[in-house]
């Protein structure tokens, strides 16, 4: 699935918050096609790992490689790297002041990726693709919540990155809704986007992911195939976890 | 309690009524009786308190244990502040100006007033029911004030005055004011075409002050300007009227805003502490105005009221002015407030964000504590007379300022708790699309922002609009100080204020309803 392209590299990536420490130390190569599952208990620094990947958290220490460029060194534009590194939340956060058509318009023809008319374009094209083409003109508010995660997904989709990162992007749904939801990441998935996704869905991570990482106490406890991950967990601290979650 | 609430009847009675005339522009006489029926109401409410004083005011030797009304800071508070002090209980009221303490006289809630002769002449004439001791309070020189120091203006005044004395001018001019029924407004002064290359003497009086210094028809005028006018004349110089307060002139003229004082400054001790006299140039006394016993008043159709206080001399262009003022003062004074509001808040939200601006959001800060923690009309006084001081800008310019500063402080606090309330989340979505701060404050979060504080920063306008009533104080005329105008000529409080008032209550109407649509389209958007 992934070829040898170089994503994203995280060395050594610690991180506190008024001395309190979440991160202490994780390294990792994240390749193109690469979808990697991030797992672990409540409060373990999912979040704020994802959130480090493009600085929407400034790291305490250590590296974060996007393509080859050091995001922790000051002089590089991370507005320019952000553009790059599609980013969903939990809770959708789409911008209720703007009709569905304008949320995925706005950054292409903000940051003269695209005219108007090409946004527009692109835009009417990615909702079909999601089945939503009838909302191109509704706002949010009346919009369930699979329909906002799926336009979040694609308003990201917009800028045309090259990774996605998820934050447990089916945390906040209904349970009904899930599964349109992860369909739509699946089918990402399958047209080698590379993704990073923090999730509480096992069969997600065991069937879309091609890795999956443990993290517990600020650390990577353990990082393996999804098989490896589910049927042979050689960490107490994952079986145990797997044991409550499964 | 009862008695608040009668008042607010009384006031909502004719308030209602006042209306209702302006409808249909005809003031019947069952209406005429109402009004009496609600001025009846309100000194029955004031008598009560009156009562404890008791025995009428009858000479000089009266006055201890009585309540005395005054000017603010005139020769007779000056003089009667010594009873104050005796320990027979006399109490001092001090009014703006002197059509006030008249005012309070007729309705009862002080025994005497104690003004300058002529001024007190004109009020007596005007209102039926009062009358002037014949014993006289006090004998006094008026002259002009210059500021200490300026001796040069003195020795220029002095010497034009003199001529003037000599060639009759002074004679004709003060018999023209206050001479006798046929002298009076026998001599107009005439500007003299003369080359007026000195400058400009700019001559600060308080226009409230008959036959001294008044307004008619809609320009100032009066003994004082006349004389003012002739020495100008003879000094080559160009005349610039600043109407103020009265106890406002001395400062203005300390702080040069005013180069000489005209309005009927009798010569003290206490004053000439803090200015330079020129010679006297009229003489006239303090006298004693009191009420007769079982005063009522002679009663005027309320259609005589509205024609004297609205209609002649076209006075309701005061109230017109005025509101010109008003609006202009408002309108502008909001563009200052959104323009320098959302910027302040701009800063104050970045830095407690990103932690940067650290100088401009200390700046902000003390300009928020300092404004927010004093009183506007404060700022609006020392913005005129400090900052301004030796600038010559127009007043409305001074107003449109004072005004704007303080309310881009209301501004930015609202803006601020706007912008908080935005979810974090729509800023963390825009920055990770790409947009730097400054695209994701004003393409997300200012726009929501504003949706959700538009009825807050409306509501602050609305008490703008209130606030700037004040601007008076500047001697500025908006719609307040136009319905003042009116009342010094005609001594008349009731139906000016009502009026002025009711204009106040039909923008702030008017506005309200407009914030209410705006607030439920609002709502409606979205969906
Ligand atoms: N902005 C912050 N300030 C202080 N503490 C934070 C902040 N964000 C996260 N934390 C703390 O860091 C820890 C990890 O949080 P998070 O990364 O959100 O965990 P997860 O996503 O795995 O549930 C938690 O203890 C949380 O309280
Ligand atoms: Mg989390």
């Amino acid at each position: 699935m992934s070829d040898n392209t170089v994503i994203l590299e995280v060395k050594d990536l610690c991180k506190s918050f008024d001395g309190h420490e979440v991160l202490k130390g994780i390294s990792t190569t994240i390749r193109k096609g690469d979808v990697l599952a991030l797992i672990g208990p409540s409060g373990c620094g999912k979040s704020t790992f994802l959130r480090s990947l493009n600085l929407l958290e400034t790291p305490t220490s250590g590296h974060v490689l996007f393509e080859g460029t050091d995001l922790t060194d000051p002089s590089v534009d991370i507005n320019q790297v952000r553009e790059k590194i599609g980013m969903v939340f939990q809770q959708f956060n789409l911008f209720p002041n703007m009709t569905v058509r304008e949320n995925i318009m706005l950054a292409p023809v903000k940051l003269h990726k695209m005219t108007d008319v090409e946004a527009r374009k692109e835009a009417d094209e990615l909702l079909a693709r999601i089945g939503l083409s009838d909302k191109a003109d509704a706002y949010p508010a009346s919009l369930s919540g699979g329909q906002k995660q799926r336009i979040a997904i694609v308003r990201s989709l917009a800028m045309n990155p090259d990774i996605i990162l998820f934050d447990e992007p089916t945390s906040a749904l209904d349970p009904e809704m899930v599964g349109e939801v992860l369909s739509v990441m699946k089918e990402l998935a399958t047209t080698g986007m590379t993704m990073v996704v923090v999730t509480h869905e096992m069969g997600f991570a065991r069937e879309v992911a091609n890795r999956v990482m443990f993290i517990n106490d600020g650390v990577i406890q353990e990082e393996n195939t999804p098989q490896e991950i589910f049927e042979h967990p050689k960490s107490p601290r994952l079986r145990d976890f797997l044991s409550k979650v499964l | 309690m009862k008695k608040l609430k009668q008042r607010l009847l009384c006031f909502f009675a004719a308030a209602g009524f006042v209306l209702g005339a302006a409808a249909c522009g005809n003031a019947s006489n069952e209406a005429g009786e109402t009004n009496a029926a609600g001025s009846a109401t309100e000194t029955q409410a004031t008598e009560e308190a009156g009562n404890e004083a008791a025995g009428a005011v009858l000479s000089v030797d009266d006055l201890p244990g009585k309540r005395i009304g005054v000017q603010l800071g005139t020769t007779g508070d000056s003089y009667v502040s010594d009873y104050e002090s005796d320990g027979s209980g006399t109490a001092v009221e001090r009014y703006n100006k002197g059509a006030d303490a008249v005012q309070a006289l007729k309705q009862g809630k002080i025994d005497c007033v104690i003004i300058d002769e002529e001024p007190a002449l004109n009020f007596v004439e005007q209102n039926p029911g009062l009358r002037v001791l014949p014993e006289e309070f006090t004998l006094e020189d008026y002259a002009f004030v210059v500021g200490k120091g300026n001796d040069g203006l003195v020795e220029a005044v002095n010497a034009a005055l003199g001529e003037l004395g000599e060639e009759g001018v002074l004679d004709e001019i003060k018999k023209n004011y206050t001479g006798t029924e046929e002298e009076v407004g026998s001599y107009l002064y005439e500007k003299q075409d003369v080359e007026r290359s000195n400058g400009t003497l700019v001559v600060g009086t308080n226009a409230e002050f008959p036959p001294y210094e008044y307004y008619e028809n809609g320009s100032i005028t009066g003994l004082d300007m006349d004389i003012m006018q002739a020495v100008c004349d003879k000094l080559g110089m160009e005349m610039k009227i600043e109407d103020m307060a009265f106890d406002s002139i001395i400062p203005a003229i300390s702080t040069g805003k005013v180069d000489i004082g005209a309005a009927g400054f009798t010569v003290t001790e206490e004053r000439k502490k803090n200015v330079n006299f020129t010679d006297t140039y009229t003489t006239s006394k303090q006298v004693i105005i009191v009420a007769d016993a079982g005063n009522a008043g002679a009663k005027s159709s309320f259609a005589d009221k509205l024609y004297d206080n609205f209609v002649k001399e076209n006075r309701y262009l005061y109230l017109l002015k005025g509101l010109g003022s008003t609006l202009v003062i408002t309108i502008f004074a909001v563009m200052i407030g959104i323009v320098l509001g959302f910027l302040i808040a701009v800063v104050r939200t970045s830095h407690d964000r990103t932690g940067g601006f650290v100088i401009l959001n200390g700046i902000c800060r003390l300009y928020l504590t300092i404004v927010r923690g004093t009183p506007v009309m404060i700022q609006l006084l020392i913005i005129y007379y400090v900052i301004f001081q030796s600038v010559n800008v127009g007043k409305t310019l001074v107003a449109i300022i004072a005004f704007g500063l303080n309310s881009a402080a209301y501004v930015a606090e609202i803006v601020r708790s706007g912008i908080m309330a935005v979810d974090i989340g729509q800023f963390e979505a825009g920055r990770s699309l790409g947009l730097n701060y400054k695209q994701t404050m004003s393409a997300i979060v200012l726009p929501q922002a504003i949706k959700n504080i538009l009825p807050a920063l409306c509501n602050e306008f609305i008490s703008l609009l209130k606030e700037t009533s004040i601007s008076g104080y500047i001697g500025l005329m908006d719609l307040t100080k136009g319905g003042d105008i009116i009342r010094s000529i005609t001594y008349e409080a009731f139906l000016p204020l009502i009026v002025v008032a009711v204009v106040y209550l039909l923008m702030v109407m008017g506005l309200s309803r407009g914030v209410s649509v705006l607030e439920r389209r609002l709502r409606n958007n979205e969906r």
